[in-house]
């Protein structure tokens, strides 16, 4: 359990309480059932929904299997990865789409702090610009971006009148400056539309969630897979390819070249601080193996969906039904105490 | 058996599923019925926080602050207030602010007015009927303590983003106060003071208007006070479903850890509240003092 004590528990808090750390530590022993070197391991639990199954798949694991005191912390991409790299805190975050955090995570790995453990989603995510399944039904040229600047009339924004909405992303999501950066490369308020920040992510599902509802067309920043697009189809609208040449500007905010683009296809790695991956080689070992399809987490999140599940249910729901997915993950030993643990 | 003992016997998993599953249903289907009607209802309310944010917004800079110092010296008659406003409102425009603070303003105003328009005349309704203030005590205990999330939800799902779901969530987070303090306003009105008024032969309409409302009037503006308070302390939730104004850019701040951003609007949100809450009191102490 020297891990705990070192890790968990500062140098400078030993060095002033020593009788505090070496209680707390007995305690922590008392809680971990298995004999291991694993010790405290914190993941984060990022705000959307795939993230945190994914997290909680992994502290289920960590906990039951390889005996570690495992704990989702909540996270969010930028200040998560930000914290790993400059102090080395949380362990592990298990869903990053790299586009957001580019220039933290390659400044991470070059210093050594941080590296990557798995390509989560091996066939990467989805991100754009989308428009409901049902509205391109009912009017076929929402398919491509041209057809949607034609419409504004289709989008209407009830709080300025005559003008059609384009909901962006809320603040501290890197889209947010792209999505603005986007917004005038196509000069989309000369074609009669406004931007409008629906102030959470949670704003922004109840907005598409309203919107299929209602049959209201909506036209709005998304990614995939989640749970919210498999009960309301989206579908990304066709428009310029990406164009890597003109892209890092467009990431940039008051990027002065701005050029028409679009999101490259997301990949989305699981991260860890370079300390845990040496100081837990086992759990590393297990946490670079975990990986699983598109369509399967989209699987996943459409039982998550029907069921009105929390993360961690759709974690145990995983855990007992898809044996044979996560099972190849981890030697017999620990697959067996996670079994025994569910 | 043995289990039951030492973890609470809850509900089946699959039961606890099938409740949530078919509540969310019940009210998705009940949305989709009357969401367009209800919504229509709180048309002429947009309309008139659009007409009121574009006024804010459009008026030159000057006319608003002479608006606004004019309001500080008509209600509290304190040149050192009034000098003191200008000068905050001057700082925030000097930063940057002015707009978001319109805005932040345009929809606290709003907000307020409802509010005092609702929750007067259901204090007094409170106050006149123990029933009543049986029914609403633990009505309003919930809306206190309600984590907003749960019934914002719910509102985006029928109103959408924007102000209608924000200016709803003040109004139900911020009415409380207003209608407690006026019901304990009226009922603390001496019982020899009421019967005075009665002995002169005053309808039971004159009484209220006359005699209990003006007597009551420092435990009203009190809660106006505290509703224009929680009002402004509900800006950073509202930006949360797409309220524009201080709110926005605090929020942004926090989730990108920009310590000085954060600063400067919550800065001129605390202002904001301050000067709200040193006119009101201003204008309580006024009406004491005259009675």
């Amino acid at each position: 359990m020297k891990q705990v004590e070192s890790r968990a528990l500062t140098g400078a808090w030993s060095r002033k309480y020593p009788a505090l750390v070496i209680g707390l530590a007995t305690l922590a022993s008392a809680g971990c059932s298995v004999e291991s070197d694993c010790g405290v391991v914190t993941i984060a639990e990022m705000t959307w929904q795939t993230a945190a199954f994914t997290a909680h798949v992994e502290q289920i694991i960590l906990e039951s299997g390889y005996g570690c005191l495992a704990e989702t912390v909540p996270g969010n991409t930028v200040p998560t990865v930000t914290s790993m790299v400059e102090r080395g805190e949380p362990d592990i975050a298990p869903e990053v789409w790299l586009n957001s955090v580019r220039p933290v995570v390659e400044r991470g790995i070059e210093e050594g702090r941080i590296s990557i453990a798995t390509d989560i989603i091996a066939d990467g995510g989805e991100e754009g610009w989308y428009v409901p399944e049902f509205a391109v039904e009912q009017y076929p040229e929402l398919a491509t971006l041209e057809g949607v600047l034609s419409r504004p009339d289709l989008f209407p924004d009830n709080e300025d009148p005559g003008k059609g909405r384009f909901y962006t992303c809320p603040p501290g999501w890197a889209c947010q400056i792209i999505n603005e950066n986007l917004f005038r490369a196509f000069e989309m308020e000369e074609a009669g539309f406004t931007i409008f920040n629906p102030g959470s992510g949670e704003g922004l599902n109840g907005a598409i969630a309203r919107a299929h509802e209602r049959l209201e067309p909506i036209l709005a920043y998304f990614y995939e897979p989640t749970p919210l697009t498999t009960r309301y189809p989206m579908r990304m609208i066709e428009s310029v390819p990406h164009d890597p040449a003109t892209w890092p500007c467009m990431t940039t905010l008051d990027c002065q070249n701005l050029a028409p683009n679009m999101y490259p296809k997301p990949v989305v790695r699981t991260l860890v601080t370079t300390s845990f991956a040496e100081n837990s080689p086992e759990a590393y070992a297990f946490l670079s193996r975990v990986s699983w399809t598109f369509d399967f987490l989209e699987q996943i999140a459409t039982w998550q969906e029907e069921n009105q599940a929390i993360a961690r249910e759709s974690a145990v729901h995983f855990l007992k039904n898809h044996e044979e997915v996560w099972s190849a993950w981890v030697p017999e030993d620990v697959a067996d105490r996670v079994r025994a643990g569910l | 058996m043995l289990l039951s003992v030492v973890f609470f016997p809850a509900l089946g998993q699959d039961l606890l599923r099938a409740i949530r599953v078919a509540l969310d249903e019940a009210y998705r289907s009940f949305s989709r019925e009357y969401g367009d009607l209800i919504e229509s209802l709180f048309d002429p309310l947009l309309y008139l926080l659009i007409w009121f944010e574009r006024l804010l917004l459009a008026s030159p800079w000057w006319v608003v602050l002479i608006v606004i110092c004019g309001t500080c010296y008509g209600m509290t008659r304190s040149i050192k207030l009034t000098i003191i406003t200008l000068a905050t409102m001057f700082v925030i425009g000097l930063f940057g602010m002015w707009d978001d603070t319109m805005r932040t303003l345009a929809i606290i105003l709003v907000s307020t007015l409802i509010t005092i328009v609702l929750g007067v005349p259901l204090g007094i309704a409170m106050a006149r009927s123990d029933k009543l203030q049986v029914i609403f005590t633990p009505v309003l205990d919930i809306m206190q303590t309600m984590p907003i999330f749960v019934y914002l939800i719910p509102v985006v799902m029928l109103f959408g983003l924007g102000k209608i779901p924000g200016v709803i969530a003040v109004v139900i987070y911020a009415i409380p106060p207003v209608m407690r303090l006026t019901s304990l306003g009226i009922r603390l009105v001496a019982e020899e003071v009421l019967e005075a008024a009665d002995a002169f032969g005053t309808s039971a309409w004159h009484k209220l208007v006359q005699v209990q409302l003006p007597l009551a009037m420092p435990n009203v503006m009190a809660g106006i006070n505290q509703t224009i308070m929680m009002a402004l302390s509900m800006v950073v939730i509202a930006s949360m479903i797409g309220v524009r104004g201080l709110g926005q850019p605090v929020l942004e701040a926090v989730t990108n850890q920009y310590f000085a951003l954060g600063l400067f609007n919550g800065a001129a949100v605390v202002a904001l509240a301050i000067l709200f809450d040193r006119m009101t009191q201003g204008y309580g102490r006024r009406l004491r003092s005259r009675q």
